[in-house]
């Protein structure tokens, strides 16, 4: 029996419900009324679905900590409060569903013996089902549950800088030397604008720091990042693979956003609602493509309908969760979930959020105003009829939704929450909500957004975006932690936490949780601007140290997660490429507008038509990766196929002829290849390097051959 | 010269596994052993050839007998087979499901006198040799996350293929040739099919399927550019490993020299894979096995003697796919066609691979993403077809480790439901790999917070088809 001691203790850690003063006394009478008589009247009435030989709407009163716990109809039973418990109306037949259910009414005397021991707190002497054990209650989260550092409030940190904070938990080391002038500049160049330095004489960092963050270049460059986070691509996927002609008006508002230092708090906000926000402005229409970047299946046949919207709205929330929040929301599909306090209850919860949201075409009318997309549309070219008019692929509520070849409606009118997942087994409607571990307890409608009368749209995406950016009561000191760790993640290689899409229990903790801490509040102080965190970073110790190796220190700390030295990058696909096309003169910068997946393209990387069936060959060889779910981090592989693009690409050879072309005029050969060095690799090249150039020259190569060869050192695409 | 641990501990794992099997093949020892080290037990098998017949071949007219539906042809399919299921795909609207009974005759072959339809007269020519699994079951009902949970073990694409996982798993035998390859039969047309197929998802790139093209290069830019020869092309590798080398002097970075011999190896790759490639030196007994098809570069029967060439080369996975079986309409016309494109090629290969002596450590697999139904789509006429059917279907399987000239599971009289030893793709999964001497539990891959594996949480080895 459990003793009185142990019971109490569990009632005290829990602060669900009040606790009489007369407690003690309540419950020491409660338990005699269980054994003399309610647990009899428990098991003949109610254990046979609730715990018994079933578990009906997920409601088991086998034990009190199930009994306590509720069913999928929310809380059945308060503790000290049979007036207020569901199950005391529904045994009256003061509520449906009235209980016990198919059979006559409980006596008076019976009802009044259950009443009286909810009203002593409904203790149990034993399970009703012997040597049943409740289920770990994952479906509730605790505080304890709170505790785990990334759900924590962020800490008030007193520093001054990034390099006092790394410097605290070195372990005895100290930063390598600061690299060279040189190294610096061309690190600076490729870090914020994915392109080498256009001129060597660069001698302020801090002002170059200030051109490069203002440069459109930096838009690009940056963007891209989020583009993986946002699994973004501008096809259906799937075996059709529809292209999207009009979605790459999203990946313009990333850029856009990111070089007009959007508050990134406004950022998050237009990409789940920016629809609910500015309705007429296209920007913020634009950026809700983020919802509908997703892949999405077309031939629905009408069984398969609900599901594919249910995967489709599973899209929409795991992409936000991860990109946003860190979080693998997507694992509470099916069940609570395994390792963080993330219930399938709050899964569907955040689920609704999205249940009248879909993909749309919206039409920008050369005067600005944004209206439905006219259904006539030049069949040819796809585009809308009125002159000037652009049309914009958005992802909201009000417009007529972009229907797929498919047997059933775009969405349904409510979302229901689903057992192992499936649609078959419906669980009761599941109304908007927010992580509860990311809530301060209270009342869920202070995010709620109520939409003007004439609006298009639920309120509900907007709700989100509020909770999502409460630094104070919602989830955004998370939101603060998870972007500053991803700006540090892409200036040195990985980040303060490794693991840039998981901050929960199965990530890796972070190694600097101070620095993380400090930067996401330097992040909110500086009104959500990205601008200046980097600015921080880029003017640290820590990040203008060499690269020089050092067996020590390598010992020490192997994956770096110190700082204590400047680890080499692997420039991205998409980086090496650029790259390539400005070394070589033929860069071309145009910015914007539909993309074009023809190789010979002279445009930035970023501005490649993204068609998941017909992903671009070279640039998958550099590890571009599939745009089927968020992306955290790339894998850098060095693999053969990559020798094979360098050598003998027709692109690879344009690049090499453009190069040679600029050095053809500065002279003899060693003046050709000391401007070639100095093009690609912001130095001088050294003597060996001078004399195996010449040589190759001397023996009859073309300038066009030995550029080739320079284009093909590693050096070339490493950051040093 | 170093061993390899030490070769390991000086330059970490993960480092361009390519360029690292290809310092190991100067060693000659076996290229790669992959994460796992090695297998988890002795292997029966060291290859899997798979053929994958995309778009869902009808198993009712080709392997699995019911002369029920010839005699009931007509008929509606009674509601307790059925058993309250909903009608799945295109048919789901149709008020009437008369059934239709096959059009080709059926004859027994082999010790376990498995049935074979008469268009696949070479298939049964190799009764003997394989094993006719007659109960394989899906939970996909359309193509694309049909294919993709063959290819995956999810139905959502994203995650490993198959070959991933074993290139991830066991690495590379031969450094001169990539470990996954695909193969497309040229021109079918039909379900499109998206390289997530033979993604690597989450697994680091390398890992992932290399398609040969059935063009001038079979591997993206394997050609030198026009003008220029493999001589210069020598020349001018040598000054780059020149000037590598004057970098690693100075700085001795693992990552160059890995990058020195990837650039080797790219520059063998232009020599190896147009070797594999080229049937030329193949004696005409072998070509004509094949059939005629197999001068046709593209063709099915290409690919498959490709794919023998491959095995002989030491490729863990090779991946070919043949499209069209998705016969909605006027399957008694297409049908034929279809098994005509295949059934000599495939036959052609496990003879071949058997006279080889190469048919005991590779394992071939034959078959599609679901089956077809016993009712017709839409009104029954001379030119009817089949819908989809994900809850019986045949394969096949042959080689390393398989219980040869045997028949796995049982439908019911109807080729409707299973009612013997249903195979679940799980499960089929977790028996491959399981004679390739892995435990699919012990090959995983932490991704976003959680183990990943072939098999997911799921997958039971299957005894009845292993030998």
């Amino acid at each position: 029996m459990m003793s009185v001691m142990r019971f109490l203790f569990f009632i005290l850690s829990s602060s669900a419900f009040a606790l009489p003063a007369d407690h003690a006394q309540r419950l020491e009478r409660g338990l005699k009324s269980f054994q003399q008589d309610v647990a009899g009247i428990l098991k003949e009435n109610c254990l046979r679905c609730h715990g018994g030989e079933r578990v009906k709407s997920d409601f088991d009163m086998a034990t009190r900590e199930d009994l306590l716990r509720g069913g999928s109809h929310g809380s059945v039973v308060v503790p000290f409060d049979a007036k207020g418990s569901a199950l005391v109306q529904q045994i009256n037949h003061a509520k449906e569903p009235h209980m016990p259910d198919d059979k006559p009414k409980l006596s008076a005397e019976v009802i009044a013996k259950i009443t009286a021991w909810i009203d002593d707190g409904a203790p149990y002497a034993e399970p009703l089902v012997a040597g049943k054990k409740p289920k770990r209650d994952a479906s509730v989260v605790t505080d304890a549950d709170r505790q785990w550092w990334s759900f924590q409030p962020l800490k008030k940190i007193n520093a001054k800088s990034i390099d006092e904070l790394l410097l605290k938990n070195a372990k005895g080391m100290s930063f390598n030397p600061p690299a060279d002038n040189a190294t610096l500049v061309r690190r600076l160049y490729l870090d914020l604008t994915g392109l080498p330095p256009d001129s060597s004489d660069q001698t302020d960092l801090s002002a170059l720091t200030d051109r490069l963050l203002s440069s459109p270049r930096y838009g690009e460059r940056w963007a891209r990042h989020w583009l993986d986070v946002a699994r973004f691509a501008e096809s259906t996927g799937f075996e059709q693979d529809h292209d999207r002609p009009f979605a790459f008006h999203y990946r313009d508002f990333v850029i856009k956003a990111l070089n007009s230092d959007m508050p990134y708090d406004q950022f998050v906000k237009w990409q789940l609602a920016g629809d609910e926000y500015e309705p007429q402005n296209p920007l913020a229409l634009a950026a809700t493509g983020f919802l509908g970047a997703g892949v999405f299946p077309s031939q629905i046949t009408a069984n398969e309908v609900e599901r594919t919207r249910y995967d489709a709205m599973d899209d929409m929330l795991s992409t936000t969760s991860s990109a946003m929040l860190g979080l693998t929301v997507g694992c509470a599909r099916c069940h609570d979930h395994k390792f963080d306090p993330l219930p399938t209850r709050d899964y569907y919860a955040m689920l609704s959020t999205f249940t009248t949201t879909t993909r749309m075409n919206v039409d920008v009318l050369p005067d600005g105003k944004v209206t439905a997309a006219k259904t006539t549309v030049n069949a040819k070219t796809n585009t809308p009829v009125v002159p000037g008019a652009t049309r914009m692929m958005i992802c909201g509520e009000g417009y007529d939704p972009i229907v797929m070849h498919t047997q059933g409606g775009p969405f349904f009118d409510k979302t229901y929450v689903l057992k192992r997942g499936s649609p078959d087994m419906k669980d009761g409607e599941a109304t908007q909500s927010f992580l509860q571990v990311l809530s301060k307890p209270g009342d869920a409608k202070r995010w709620q957004w109520q939409p003007p009368k004439d609006a298009k749209t639920s309120g509900r995406r907007r709700s989100l975006s509020n909770w999502i950016t409460d630094v104070d009561q919602g989830a955004g000191a998370l939101l603060a932690r998870v972007i500053v760790n991803r700006l540090w993640q892409h200036h040195f290689g990985r980040g303060l936490v490794p693991t840039v899409n998981d901050f929960g229990k199965t990530g890796t903790a972070s190694s600097q949780p101070e620095l993380l801490d400090w930067l996401a509040g330097q992040l909110i102080a500086n009104g959500w601007k990205l601008k200046p965190i980097h600015k921080l970073i880029l003017s640290s110790q820590a990040w203008q140290q060499s690269s020089q190796r050092d067996a020590k220190k390598e010992a020490v700390d192997p994956d770096n997660g110190l700082f204590m030295r400047f680890v080499p990058q692997r420039l991205e696909a998409e980086a090496i490429r650029d790259s390539m096309l400005a070394i070589s003169g033929l860069l071309d910068e145009t910015m914007f507008g539909p993309g074009t997946r023809d190789e010979n393209s002279k445009r930035r990387s970023i501005y490649f038509n993204i068609k998941r069936s017909q992903l671009i060959g070279s640039m998958v060889a550099f590890d571009v990766p599939e745009p089927l779910v968020s992306q955290g981090s790339r894998p850098t592989t060095t693999v053969a196929p990559q020798a094979l693009i360098l050598m003998n690409s027709p692109q690879a050879r344009q690049w090499a002829e453009g190069l040679a072309k600029r050095i053809q005029p500065a002279g003899d050969a060693p003046k050709q290849i000391a401007m070639a060095y100095r093009i690609c690799f912001n130095r001088d090249p050294k003597p060996d390097e001078l004399a195996t150039g010449a040589e190759y020259l001397k023996s009859g190569a073309s300038l066009a051959d030995y550029c080739q060869v320079v284009l093909g050192l590693n050096e070339l695409i490493y950051v040093n | 010269m170093f061993d390899r641990r030490s070769f390991l501990n000086r330059f970490g794992l993960g480092l361009g596994g390519i360029a690292l099997n290809e310092m190991l093949a100067k060693a000659s020892s076996p290229a790669d052993h992959g994460v796992l080290g090695g297998t988890h037990f002795a292997p029966k098998a060291k290859r899997i050839i798979y053929l994958f017949m995309s778009g869902g071949p009808s198993h009712l007219d080709l392997f699995d007998y019911k002369p029920v539906l010839n005699q009931r042809n007509g008929e509606q399919l009674p509601d307790s087979v059925r058993g309250g299921q909903r009608l799945t795909g295109m048919s789901g609207n149709q008020s009437s499901i008369p059934m239709v009974g096959s059009p080709f005759k059926f004859t027994q072959h082999g010790q376990a006198g498995e049935w074979f339809s008469e268009l696949l007269p070479h298939t049964a020519s190799i009764a003997d040799d394989i094993c006719v699994a007659r109960s394989m079951f899906t939970e996909s009902i359309n193509h694309g996350p049909g294919v993709t949970f063959f290819q995956t073990g999810s139905q959502i694409a994203g995650r490993p293929s198959f070959g991933s996982w074993l290139s991830y798993g066991l690495g590379a035998d031969n450094a001169n040739l990539p470990s996954f390859t695909v193969l497309i039969t040229k021109g079918k047309g039909g379900q499109p099919l998206g390289s997530h197929l033979w993604g690597s998802g989450f697994l680091p790139t390398k890992h992932q399927g290399v398609l040969f093209r059935a063009a001038k290069d079979p591997v993206l830019y394997l050609g030198n550019p026009a003008g220029v020869s493999a001589d210069s092309r020598r020349l001018m590798l040598d000054r780059l490993k020149e000037l590598h080398q004057h970098q690693f002097a100075a700085t001795p970075d693992a990552e160059i020299q890995n990058r020195i011999d990837h650039y080797e190896m790219a520059f063998r790759m232009q020599t190896s894979i147009p070797e594999v490639t080229d049937l030329s030196d193949e004696p005409q007994h072998v070509l004509d096995s094949y059939g005629t098809d197999v001068k046709t570069p593209g063709t099915f029967a290409a690919n498959c003697l490709q794919a023998r060439r491959l095995a002989e080369k030491g490729v863990r996975f090779i991946q070919l796919y043949h499209q069209d079986w998705d016969h909605h309409g006027g399957l008694p016309g297409a049908l034929p066609r279809l098994c005509k494109e295949t059934d000599q090629p495939a036959a052609a290969l496990v003879k071949d691979l058997k006279q080889r002596g190469l048919l005991d450590d590779t394992l071939v697999v034959w078959g599609g993403e679901f089956g077809r139904t016993a009712y017709c789509q839409g009104k029954i006429s001379t030119n009817f077809g089949r819908d989809h059917h994900p809850r019986c279907f045949s394969a096949w399987f042959a080689g390393g480790g398989i219980k040869a000239g045997s028949v796995y599971g049982e439908t019911d009289d109807f080729g409707y439901n299973t009612v013997k030893d249903g195979l679940h793709i799980h499960d089929f999964h977790a028996t491959l790999m399981h004679l390739l001497g892995i435990d699919h539990e012990r090959l995983t891959y932490k991704f976003q917070g959680r183990r990943y594996r072939l098999t997911d949480v799921h997958g039971k080895l299957v005894k009845g088809i292993i030998a």
